[in-house]
């Protein structure tokens, strides 16, 4: 079946192997331009460090291997999971709360034979869970399954948010809500908690929000503020990919970044280093690359096979694009200092791993269509 | 079980739902690149001057470069103060893994104090990582070659070498050269009070010194600062986000100090040198031009090696300066002591220019001097007296008391002040050194708001013998000693004689070029300086066993000062009292006595009479530079040869 449908689909016997393997060749190309564009800019942020840009390699070699391994994975397959896979994570996450280890002031790790973030998992079980849930449900849902799905939204958002962690609550949230969303939430829903969420911010903002997170909002509606203090971070990012105008100052001659007055620059502000050594033009070649994966991410979810396929590639398309969008917001000072890296440019963190997981599921619903469907 | 899902769910209204929903988040997505790409054109292409400088700012630093300072140079051309590379141990606190084990294993092939370690470990503590400091200073050659054999093993460790003061003389010239010191507080703000004095912009000065760490503190270092110092430099260098340099951009060399060249003689001052230590004696000798005021040699015993302050004192040497001898104070330029009948020859020619009394005048003398209607015996040190018809000339050969008792009461301290500040006391002789003191010419006016008294009579006595309230420094006196060689004209002494940039020379001008003393029709003057020549003379003058056999004719005039008043009945005996309380030696002097080549004062403090002790070292001193220093001038070249040998072969 899947011969047949490769040789539908392709004019090469080479794409037909890559259809085997559950790969899908234009997102991979993708994905491996945004590889190489990051070992580029690491190896220049990163102080010219071929050590650094090695174990960015090993990363994304790992990245492509669990991508590889979750293609196999029908779609079916992770439907029946899900439940098990979100259950046994909010376990985690609770374990978490109560036995986790501290760094930094948060409590995000648990050792169990290996030490990993359970709030990474999340990152997938969230929107797979929920996809699961109104993917047998009639569409758009009705307002008890309204309801369901946003608690195994909510749940696990505020068990990451109290840990604290925004940024992946933030995530989190927004990958359950997109679910959501795709299986035709209704607009009047939409608009009307826009409507809440604007009352709600105040109230947040006195009773749940960290002293830490108050300042970075501070920060970013005013950086002159403390310009040596927190405001520090979004100045000099600015400075520096204003200072790369059009063209950049070029590879490895950014001076913000070579001689460090960027903080965390081979991290969460790569994208500040990027636009001082390759100008409008390096970042337009980077948003172009995005926009291209995430057009081959709608692009398949819109081919998938049944619902749970569809939803689940196009909330983890979106969620991919929020990712990017909240980076390159808040190192271009429009967004608050959020502690998210630019998907697959940054060097490091379990995030590559855990988006690669998500192109390997969108894979899968590429690579195992039935034959009708194609 | 599918089918009857399917039936519950319309698919075709779910599927193109989902397509619409589709193209709304792909639009949304397609929206906000946008707009980030306008956030990034605003960044990048609206504000990208802006940020450019901002960028700019923050890596281009410029930074000071300290100037060469200028040396200084004796009248034949001897380097008396010149820059050294000094040797320091330096460590970079942020290549070193392990500090106490560095330091520890350093301490062992070195000899590193725990005062040098603790402020070593100070520095680190509160200055950035990456620099470089010092723990020892002043590395040998031996050190500094059993460093570079293990180097190896002291990772962030490493001789540098900087540029650092050094005094060949050593301690023979410390009080004329000075020395240098670190730049303090308040030195800042004196540069700050000078940029105002001088209608500059605050900070102009400071900005001099940006890169130099020391300035002159004493003597002509401290006096000529503003000439030795030089320009600064400057380099526009890149630098990181700690301030480390990555490159320089750009250099404007410093301009060196302007050098000194002295009117001093370094062997003159080097022999007095030797001559007093060997006499051990306390005390200073100022030797002077009389043609130009220029000092020839000024020599203040004892005194300390100033290189030992070159890299930090410890404080254990420091406390050694610290003794009853008093190393540190310059005695020829801020002692000051009574004149004692050193000033007679002056005395006299005030008395003759005054018409209180003719060369002919004749006293007799008792051996003692009272004031009408007062019983108190002033006593001369003759016992016996000088004679009865003891006459000027006679007076000043003899260094009769009686007769210069007599003659201040006749002149009155209202003109004995007026005529000795013609001289110079109780006046700065205009040296080039800050510090220098004025002593104290006593009048009227400064007893009564000094003491709060009228004057006595009996003041006006004493004034007559260079005693009583009458003080005087060495430099004065040496100075007051060339106005009688220089028929009257008196120069602004001078240590200076021109300055250098490089092959360009320029005087040193003193603000008052020089004062004439009126000396009538010359014959006052010529019957002092007759009698002053008899003074080195037989049959009776006081100095004539000392300038026995001299190869020249010399003047001079000796005095031995009271430092302990004694009783009315009381003699002084030398072996009863204390050593501090011994009288002080003094001898003035100049020669030849046609062209005077040099006037000096001698001054040693508790050395006993003036004629057996001081006039002999004057005597020596005069040979010397009379008899072989001036010859070997005359040689040049040749002369120039011999000393460097001597200088090797010390």
């Amino acid at each position: 079946m899947a011969l047949r449908t490769s040789a539908a689909n392709t004019h090469k016997a080479r794409r037909s192997l890559l259809w085997r393997l559950h790969i899908d060749a234009p997102l991979l190309l993708g994905l491996l331009a945004l590889m190489a564009f990051s070992l580029l800019v690491v190896y220049s942020a990163g102080g010219e460090s071929l050590a650094l840009v090695e174990r960015q390699v090993i990363r994304f070699g790992a990245g492509l291997v669990i991508m590889l391994l979750l293609a196999q994975v029908a779609p079916r397959t992770l439907k029946e999971w899900a439940p098990l896979f979100f259950v046994v994570g909010i376990g985690f996450l609770l374990a978490v709360l109560f036995f986790g280890e501290s760094s930094k002031g948060a409590q995000r790790w648990i050792d169990v034979g290996v030490r990993f973030q359970p709030s990474e998992i999340m990152k997938l079980a969230v929107p797979i869970m929920v996809a699961a849930y109104l993917a047998d449900k009639a569409l758009p849902p009705s307002f008890k399954h309204l309801v369901i799905s946003l608690a195994l939204v909510i749940a696990p958002t505020v068990l990451i948010m109290i840990q604290p962690d925004l940024g992946t609550s933030l995530l989190i949230a927004a990958s359950g809500f997109f679910v959501i969303f795709f299986a035709g939430l209704r607009w009047r829903y939409i608009l009307g908690a826009l409507g809440i969420g604007m009352i709600l911010a105040p109230i947040m903002w006195y009773f749940t929000m960290e002293e830490y997170q108050k300042g970075r909002v501070l920060t970013f509606l005013n950086p002159e503020s403390d310009p040596l203090g927190s405001g520090y971070h979004i100045i000099q990012s600015q400075i520096a990919i204003g200072s790369g105008g059009i063209y950049g100052k070029g590879w490895l001659n950014g001076t913000q970044s070579q001689l460090e007055f960027l903080p965390e620059r081979h991290t969460d502000f790569i994208f500040a280093v990027l636009g001082e050594e390759f100008g409008l033009i390096g970042i337009i070649i980077l948003l172009a690359l995005y926009l291209f994966v995430i057009w081959r991410g709608l692009y398949i979810s819109l081919q998938g096979q049944d619902s749970f396929s569809r939803l689940l590639g196009a909330a983890l398309t979106l969620t991919f694009f929020v990712y990017l969008f909240v980076n390159i917001g808040m190192v271009s000072g429009l967004l608050p200092v959020v502690g998210l890296p630019l998907p697959l440019i940054s060097y490091g963190g379990t995030s590559i791993v855990t988006l690669m997981a998500s192109f390997g599921i969108l894979m899968s619903i590429q690579t195992h269509r039935r034959l009708h469907s194609a | 079980m599918l089918k009857r899902r399917e039936a519950i769910k319309d698919v075709g209204r779910e599927t193109s739902m989902f397509f619409v929903r589709c193209v709304i988040a792909l639009g949304i997505v397609i929206g906000l690149m946008i707009f980030l790409l306008v956030r990034e054109f605003k960044l990048q292409v609206v504000d990208h001057k802006k940020y450019q400088t901002q960028s700019e700012n923050n890596r281009i630093r410029v930074q000071p470069i300290a100037p060469v300072r200028g040396l200084i140079y004796d009248q034949t051309g001897q380097l008396l103060a010149q820059n050294r590379s000094i040797f320091a141990l330096e460590i970079v606190p942020e290549q070193v893994d392990n500090m106490q084990d560095t330091v520890s294993r350093l301490r062992e092939m070195f000899d590193i104090t725990d005062e040098q370690v603790d402020k070593f470990l100070e520095q680190v503590k509160f200055r950035p990582k990456f620099n470089s400091y010092a723990i020892k200073t002043n590395l040998n050659e031996e050190e500094v070659a059993v460093f570079s054999a293990n180097q190896h093993f002291f990772p962030g460790v490493s001789v540098e070498a900087r540029l650092e003061r050094y005094y060949p003389p050593g301690a023979s010239l410390v009080h004329v050269l000075g020395r240098m010191g670190a730049i303090t507080q308040e030195d800042l703000i004196r540069m700050d009070e000078k940029d105002l004095a001088e209608n500059k912009e605050v900070g102009t000065t400071r900005q001099r010194y940006a890169a130099t760490g020391k300035m002159g503190k004493l003597g002509l270092e401290r006096n000529y600062e503003d000439r030795l110092h030089g320009e600064v430099g400057s380099e526009k260098v890149e630098t990181d986000v700690r301030g480390r340099i990555v490159r320089v951009l750009e250099r404007q060399e410093p301009q060196a100090g302007d050098d000194l060249h002295l009117y001093l003689h370094l062997g003159l001052q080097r022999k007095i040198t030797e001559l007093m230590q060997e006499k051990g004696v306390r005390g200073a000798v100022v030797a002077v031009e009389p043609s130009t005021g220029g000092v020839l040699a000024m020599v203040s015993q004892p005194a300390y090696d100033p290189n030992i302050f070159t890299g930090g004192i410890s404080n254990k040497d420091y406390q050694k300066l610290l003794t009853p001898e008093r190393p540190l104070y310059n005695r020829a330029v801020q002692g000051t002591y009574p004149p004692a009948s050193t000033i007679k020859p002056h005395l006299a020619f005030l008395g003759l220019k005054e018409g209180v009394i003719t060369p002919n005048t004749r006293i007799a003398d008792p051996g003692w001097f009272s004031l009408p209607n007062n019983d108190h015996r002033y006593r001369d040190w003759k016992a016996w007296g000088h004679g009865a018809t003891v006459d000027v000339m006679q007076a000043i050969v003899e260094s009769c008391d009686t007769f210069f008792y007599d003659l201040s009461v006749r002149i009155g301290i209202n003109r004995i002040y007026e005529g000795m500040t013609q001289f110079g006391f109780g006046q700065k002789t205009g040296i080039d050194i800050v510090e220098e003191k004025v002593g104290i010419m006593p009048s009227r006016t400064w007893k009564k708001s000094a003491r709060g008294e009228p004057w006595y009579n009996g003041d006006t006595v004493n004034i007559g013998i260079g005693q009583g309230f009458w003080t005087v420094t060495p430099l004065q006196l040496a100075n007051a000693t060339a106005v009688l060689a220089n028929d009257g004209i008196r120069f602004n002494l001078q240590l200076v004689k021109e300055f250098a940039q490089g092959n360009r020379f320029e005087a040193n001008t003193p603000v008052m070029a020089y004062h004439q003393i009126d000396t009538g029709d010359g014959s006052w003057l010529d019957l002092v300086k007759d009698s002053m020549k008899k003074v080195t003379e037989p049959p009776r003058g006081t100095a004539r066993s000392a300038f026995d056999d001299a190869e020249y004719i010399a003047a001079g005039k000796t005095g031995t000062a009271q430092v302990k008043s004694i009783a009315q009945d009381e003699e002084y005996d030398a072996t009863k009292i204390a050593e501090k309380f011994h009288d002080n030696a003094l001898f003035i002097g100049y020669a030849p006595f046609e062209q005077p080549k040099i006037a000096l004062a001698v001054m040693m403090e508790n050395a006993g009479g003036g004629g057996s002790n001081a006039a002999p070292l004057a005597r020596q001193i005069m040979d010397y530079y009379l008899l072989e220093a001036l010859q070997l001038n005359q040689k040049g070249e040749q002369a120039n040869h011999e000393e460097s040998n001597d200088g090797a072969a010390n």
